[in-house]
């Protein structure tokens, strides 16, 4: 069977993979916040047909460091408004320079404002409500194992698919809110669905050979994972909320990080063990 | 025969909660009229016999069908016959008919809901803003803050708000008050500032606002309330609002006191007044200065009126900020002064277009994504006998988890949103297992290996679960609604549907 071949030779090399994508991760690459979680504001103006990039200029060159983005309508894919954040700027400042450029009534204003101490004590808060959730996680997964090195790799490879996210999240500068520190939880628990499967077929079944079993679970896995991928992607397209649109994006990336980090990592690590124990 | 097979304890379960969720969540057709949201207090429909029970379900508020004969089927209508000057209003509505002067109506309208789900801020629009005290508070004076700043939110006129207490990890405590009607700028002045009212003379504090020094404030009445003059001054307008108050016994003593031994000088007109006036302060910012007249001095007098200034570049805005001054200073003076100041944290407000753009749109995303997952399920198995079963059990966990959340009275914000999609995305890996253990060639009976794909279920479902636990708790619950619809969302899954969709499968492929 091609699958033996691949993995029995080479499993020790193809491990080598995720610890590579691991190590690449930019050293010290911090987390890019939004306003949401480091305090400022974010305008929303909800008309047709304002072009991003002058209105971007115009208020930077008032202003330092402003951020517009596009809001689109899915069906139509048309641009139905702007995102202005920022986080030095009064909001009234803001709102008054666009007022001499663009022409909007109330109704079609939106805006959220964040005061800074908050944000700051917020974002502490998620990054510890990710680590707890993480800590529990692993827990079930030592519960129900009650082996080490195969607890381990389904540890490991979570730890892969939401520090590689992050990397990737980074290297593309996006700036993460408070939903997508949520997200992540999300990655925690869709990462984990393909891993106990794969380990629970490993060592727990006995029918088949190991490979068969290994075949097995990489079918069924993939098609999970590739349905989830499908369906955030769809979501990613077609929302309008940029929190949405973020929380898919951050499981689509990390969806496609969980393959490497379960087929090759998990995999590989769990082969090891199983060969070292006879 | 294989119809007959599928009626088990599993199905009827499934059926039974996909009954009650619609029962919940209630979806009507006939919408006609303009559905009654609130009814003010001592307004004319309150004395007609007109009421909003509290916890009325959307769909069963009062609907007004016609008022003085004129069928009612917008909210323009609405106020087409309100504004119509006739003195008296004929409203019938779908359960009677009442007739009240069309003076101080006190009614709030909006669309009939057309489901009994409710929508949160951000998909309605509205106001919301997280306060935090500035001190440290002892859990009574917490209570005061939140049960005054109902109070003088309602006393303002706003009727349509939630006032929720919070707090997070680190033990802050925080208000978060969301209002669908009211502006952010209201919203600002009305709950951002403390409202303390001060009337000194000199430097004695005479009286506060609040009802131990003041026990009845003029409002809504053209006899003791008012705007009394507008003139033009230095760069634009300038309007005097007036209204009534009376003074509890004993601030009327106290301004006696402090005027006893006052001296009495003359103005340029020839009017006497005492030597120092009466000011007042709102915030510790000076509201207007009273001269009192001499023949108060040393007396106990009950009733004062409180004036004060608006301005503008028209008399027209000059008129709406004396109006505006007015009814703010009336309001804080009959509520009184919160226990500490306040900071706004954090403060949104999303137009009511944004919101149902945001509705409409986080729809039609999970239905193309479920539109997604049926397509990748039928490349993989070919077989429609598990694709359509699978959409079918993924629609049921989205439309038990929003009847859960109805009955729960949830209000639906995107965060939940996004859990009802994360949970179904957790179903449907779970009926992919499902399946792949039901089709497997591995010589078991059938009990053997559902048990053996719930093992992997429910471990996956226990990690989901303790993995949202800790955001239960956390930030305030800004994101709860996420983690409480990912947290319903999967167990209902892993306890109600995906048994059935097990059960399905196996009778569906059994040929």
């Amino acid at each position: 069977m091609n699958l033996e071949k691949i993995y029995d030779k080479n499993y020790k090399k193809l491990l080598l993979i995720p610890l590579i994508l691991l190590a690449l991760r930019r050293t010290g690459s911090v987390i890019e916040r939004d306003v949401s979680l480091k305090g400022g504001i974010s305008m929303t103006i909800e008309k047709e047909g304002l072009n991003e990039e002058e209105i971007s200029s115009f208020l930077n060159s008032r202003y330092d460091d402003i951020n517009v983005r596009v809001l689109t309508d899915l069906s139509t894919r048309k641009n139905i408004g702007l995102i202005i954040e920022s986080s030095d700027v009064e909001e009234e400042q803001i709102k008054g320079t666009l007022r001499e450029k663009v022409e909007f009534a109330d109704e079609q204003y939106s805006a959220e404002s964040y005061s800074a101490t908050f944000s700051e004590s917020f974002y502490k808060q998620l990054i510890m409500v990710l680590v707890f959730a993480f800590i529990l996680m692993a827990l079930v997964v030592a519960v129900t194992f009650r082996t080490f090195i195969p607890s381990l790799a389904v540890i490991l490879a979570a730890i892969t698919d939401i520090i590689v996210t992050l990397a990737i999240i980074s290297l593309f500068g996006f700036q993460i809110s408070a939903g997508g520190i949520t997200a992540f939880l999300l990655v925690i628990g869709y990462s984990i669905d393909t891993d106990i499967l794969l380990t629970t077929k490993l060592l727990k079944r006995k029918i088949g050979t190991l490979y068969e079993r290994l075949g097995q679970s990489i079918k069924t896995g993939l098609t999970m994972t590739i349905t989830s991928i499908s369906a955030v992607f769809v979501g990613y397209l077609f929302s309008a909320a940029s929190v949405l649109k973020e929380i898919f994006l951050i499981i689509f990336i990390a969806l496609i990080i969980d393959i490497i980090s379960t087929y090759l990592g998990n995999a590989s690590i769990l082969l090891w063990y199983i060969k070292k124990k006879k | 025969m294989k119809i007959k097979n599928l009626f088990t304890m599993r199905i009827f379960i499934l059926v039974l909660f996909i009954l009650i969720s619609l029962l919940a969540i209630h979806p009507v057709s006939d919408k006609e009229g303009v559905a009654i949201r609130s009814v003010e207090t001592n307004s004319s429909a309150a004395f007609a016999g007109m009421t909003v029970p509290q916890n009325a379900q959307p769909t069963s508020y009062e609907r007004i069908l016609e008022i003085n004969s004129q069928k009612i089927s917008s909210l323009d209508d609405y106020s087409r016959a309100i504004e119509a000057n006739e003195e008296k209003l004929v409203i019938t509505t779908d359960r009677r008919t009442y007739t009240l002067l069309n003076q101080n109506v006190g009614i709030t309208v909006d669309k009939p809901a057309s489901n009994n789900i409710l929508r949160g801020l951000e998909l309605q629009g509205g106001t919301r803003a997280l306060i935090s005290p500035t001190e440290k508070l002892t859990e009574q004076q917490y209570q005061d803050l939140v049960d005054t700043m109902e109070n003088r939110l309602n006393v303002y006129g706003i009727k349509q708000l939630i006032l929720k207490r919070a707090s997070d990890f680190e033990g802050n405590k925080y208000i978060i008050v969301e209002l669908a009607g009211a502006t952010k700028d209201e919203v600002k002045e009305l709950i951002g500032k403390q409202g303390k009212f001060e009337a000194k003379i000199g430097d004695e504090i005479v009286f506060n606002g609040g009802e131990k020094d003041v026990t009845f404030v003029c409002r809504n009445d053209g006899t003791c309330s008012g705007i009394r003059s507008c003139n033009e001054v230095q760069g634009g307008y300038q309007c005097q609002f007036e209204f009534q108050i009376k003074l509890s016994e004993a601030a009327a003593e106290r301004q006696a006191d402090v005027t006893r031994n006052m001296d009495v000088n003359v103005s340029e007109q020839g009017y006497q007044y005492l030597e120092k006036p009466l000011d007042l302060y709102l915030d510790n910012n000076s509201v207007d200065s009273l001269n009192i007249a001499a023949d108060l001095k040393g007396k106990a007098a009950r009733d004062i009126v409180i004036s004060g200034p608006g301005v503008g570049a028209t008399q027209e805005e000059a008129l709406e900020d004396a109006n505006d001054k007015m009814k703010k200073l009336q309001t804080v003076l009959i509520t009184g002064a919160l226990p500490t100041s306040l900071e706004i944290v954090k403060l949104d407000s999303i137009s009511p277009t944004l919101g149902s753009t945001f509705e409409k749109n986080a729809l039609t995303a999970a239905l193309f994504a479920i539109l997604a997952v049926a397509v990748v399920i039928f490349i993989r198995y070919r077989k429609l006998k598990i694709s359509l079963p699978m959409i079918f059990i993924s629609l049921s966990e989205a439309l038990i988890t929003l009847g859960i959340l109805t009955m729960m009275k949830y209000n639906l914000d995107l965060a939940a949103i996004a859990g009802i999609i994360a949970a179904v995305g957790t179903g449907v890996d779970d009926q992919i297992v499902i399946t792949d253990e039901i089709l497997s060639k591995e010589s078991m009976n059938w009990r053997e290996r559902y048990k053996k794909a719930f093992f992997i279920i429910f471990i996956a479902y226990l990690t989901a679960v303790v993995s949202m636990i800790p955001l239960l708790m956390a930030g305030v619950g800004l994101l709860k609604g996420f983690a409480l619809s990912t947290i319903i969302g999967v167990t209902i899954g892993v306890f109600v549907t995906r048994p059935a969709y097990a059960h399905i499968i196996k009778v569906l492929l059994n040929e």
